[in-house]
């Protein structure tokens, strides 16, 4: 019963999200697991409307369809943003703790559900002439989730709007910084461990 | 007992099955086509080769270097020996007919020097692009010398135009048509006295943005080094019953390898698929180097990376692809002219100085008679015999949207949507899809209003209820409060 309620709140959020986001940070109305719960409900959206989407908006290759690519283009990305934004903005003043932005993104992320899965119902039934209104409805999903964000970082970190559109900018360059600091650290550490096993296979020809 | 019985069977089958051979190929080539997906599928063969035929089997000599062949609508084949100057005439039975070699040409003898186009008009007259000697030569049906055009003089012509006719047609008007070496304007057109008329259906200059960005920062003494955009020249021209002219480009930049001119010089191709005539899709792209345009508007191109024969139909769909570079009998050396009659396809060889005959396989003859029957829009007729391709090969896309297509007409929309999907034609799914919907809606729109609307009424009464029950508890409340 709790969680409903908590979960009715994610609802209030995406509809007065001045007054929700507010209440999310400082009425401790925001709950982590909700978040979480929001940002696996995205992923198995995502990965329904790969699959299910009526085929006249559809192009996906069928056989390439692979659930795991979710997880790299939503779970990841999510994660990527809330500690790029968190290593942004404690060194920009933002008040936001990392829960605070984790759970602020997650509440942003509803409109995507909201939007995505009557549209992917929808979608089976239109024709190509109609298409257009399916993805009027999908950037219209995009612009709601990204106007939530906006919210969100604002209230969460107490910026001003030029602040925060800065941030938002600024967080995108960064989650770039971090793919490519981490692609360099693997290719490292790959090329670390041949050389360890190089030496290794010396020594074992050796003796 | 039954079970040793069983395993001794078994172990008997395995072995016969082991000893016997494996099949074998009859083809010295893979079937295959792309599918809508741009991957390659396996596909039954559609043309095998029947028979090579050379200077030597005719007992006429070798042939030196041909460079073209053109089988000319009365079944005869017209191959033009280019390095020992003459034009040889075969039957359908393979006999020689003619050999033309010299003519005269007023009053004095006169030969070819290395031509490189064949064209051979309704009424017999021969037209040959007899390239070092700069000038196109037309003949009779007998051998007989008739007129030659030369270079073409116009003001629009630099003076120091060097011309070097390579392939030459004759449209129905008389008009001529001649692909010049190093001529990036376009098609020169003749009228049919021989006067020139212009250049048409020039290609466009393709550029990369990569080239521009570095012809901008470079200085002029550098500009002068690079490669200069120039629209790239036609390698090869044929014309349709219809009088549209088809040309190919031997470039591996392009998209659009393969034009359809009309009248005026506007490219009028037809491209209904993801992609269009543009051969195989791998990195190292087909080039393209003669075309021939068989009826219903089918076209086939000859491809000189891979020696490979792609058939397209005059949605610039993807029928089937033949052929291969290679050592066998029905591979190439360096093919260079491509002609066909019938359901037979002819590939002249330039090194190896042979004619590879190819028939059409069971399979071939199927696609070409449902594609057929398909583009004059016998679609119920086309789609009998799409059904017996499908049973050849499963993964023949054209065949579903054929079928689709006939069951859309015959009014089985789902039926239409299923097979329309299975072929990726989005949008005659789409129109089948409109369709059905109507008749679904017409069925059971009442079933479903006759649930909705009770559905309505009750959830407003359980509503209204609850509200009252709410304002009574509140109404209580408050009197207790006060």
């Amino acid at each position: 019963m709790r969680f409903l309620k908590e979960a009715r709140y994610s609802l209030h959020v995406a509809f007065h999200p001045f007054d929700g986001f507010w209440d999310l940070k400082y009425e401790n109305k925001g709950k982590l697991r909700i978040a979480l719960v929001i940002l696996l409900a995205v992923t198995v959206t995502m990965i329904l409307n790969r699959q299910y989407a009526g085929y006249v908006v559809n192009f996906n290759h069928p056989l390439e369809l692979n659930s795991f690519d979710e997880l790299k283009y939503i779970v990841l990305p999510f994660l990527l943003w809330c500690v790029a934004n968190w290593s942004l903005t404690t060194l920009m003043d933002g008040e936001g703790k990392f829960e605070e932005i984790v759970i602020a993104t997650g509440y942003a992320m509803l409109p995507l559900i909201l939007i995505y899965l009557p549209n992917m119902l929808l979608s089976n039934v239109i024709t190509l002439r109609e298409a257009s209104f399916y993805y009027l409805l999908e950037s219209a999903a995009a612009l709601w989730f990204v106007w939530l964000l906006f919210i969100g970082t604002m209230t969460v970190h107490q910026y001003t709007v030029t602040k925060t559109i800065m941030t938002m900018l600024l967080t995108v360059v960064v989650m770039g910084v971090i793919i490519f600091l981490g692609l360099l650290f693997f290719s490292l550490i790959q090329q670390i461990v041949s050389f360890v096993y190089t030496i290794y296979q010396e020594l074992s020809l050796r003796a | 007992m039954k079970i040793k019985r069983a395993i001794l069977l078994l172990a008997a089958v395995l072995l016969f099955a082991g000893l016997s051979p494996k099949l074998a190929h009859a083809s010295p080539y893979e079937g295959y086509t792309y599918s809508y997906w741009g991957e390659t599928v396996h596909s039954p063969i559609a043309y095998l080769p029947s028979k090579t035929i050379t200077g030597q089997n005719l007992g006429i000599g070798p042939w030196r270097s041909p460079a073209d062949i053109f089988a000319a609508l009365d079944g005869h084949l017209y191959v033009l020996d280019s390095g020992n100057g003459r034009i040889v005439v075969l039957d359908s039975e393979w006999k020689v007919v003619r050999q033309m070699k010299e003519f005269q040409n007023n009053g004095k003898q006169d030969g070819f020097n290395n031509p490189e186009g064949l064209f051979v008009t309704e009424s017999g007259h021969i037209f040959v692009a007899d390239t070092e000697n700069r000038r196109v030569v037309e003949l009779d049906s007998s051998g007989a010398f008739v007129r030659e055009i030369s270079a073409p003089k116009s003001e629009v012509i630099s003076s120091n135009f060097e011309y070097f006719p390579r392939k030459v047609i004759v449209d129905k008007a008389g008009r001529i048509y001649v692909v010049a070496r190093g001529v990036f304007e376009g098609i020169i057109e003749f009228d049919s006295e021989g006067g020139f008329t212009g250049f048409m259906g020039t290609n466009r200059v393709q550029f990369d943005p990569v080239d521009l960005f570095w012809k901008t920062v470079s200085t002029k003494e550098q500009r002068e080094k690079l490669i200069r955009f120039v629209p790239i020249e036609f390698n090869n021209v044929d014309v349709d019953l219809d009088g549209f002219i088809f040309t190919t480009t031997a470039d591996k930049q392009t998209f659009a390898p393969v034009k359809r001119l009309n009248p005026s010089g506007i490219d009028v191709i037809r491209i209904n698929g993801n992609i269009g005539p543009v051969g195989d899709l791998s990195r190292n792209r087909s080039a393209f180097i003669d075309i021939d345009v068989s009826g219903n508007g089918v076209y086939r191109t000859l491809d000189s990376t891979r020696g490979r024969i792609f058939t397209y139909n005059e949605d610039g769909n993807l029928l089937y692809v033949f052929g291969q570079l290679g050592n066998q009998q029905g591979t190439f050396k360096n093919p260079v002219a491509i002609e066909s009659s019938g359901n037979r396809v002819f590939v002249l060889d330039r090194d190896q100085g042979r004619i590879t005959e190819f028939a059409a396989t069971k399979f071939g003859s199927l696609v070409n008679e449902a594609n057929g029957l398909y583009s004059i829009g016998k679609h119920d007729d086309a789609a009998k015999l799409w059904k017996e391709v499908l049973r050849l090969d499963a993964n023949y896309e054209m065949a579903y949207i054929g079928i689709g297509k006939s069951m859309l007409r015959q009014g089985e929309y789902k039926q239409a949507m299923t097979f329309l999907k299975l072929g990726n034609d989005r949008e005659y799914y789409s129109k089948a899809l409109t369709k059905y919907r109507r008749e679904y809606m017409r069925e059971h729109f009442g079933i479903y209003m006759t649930v909705l609307i009770p559905l309505i009424l009750v959830v407003i009464a359980v509503r209204r209820s609850m509200r009252l029950r709410k304002g009574e508890l509140k109404k209580d409340a408050v009197s207790q409060g006060g």
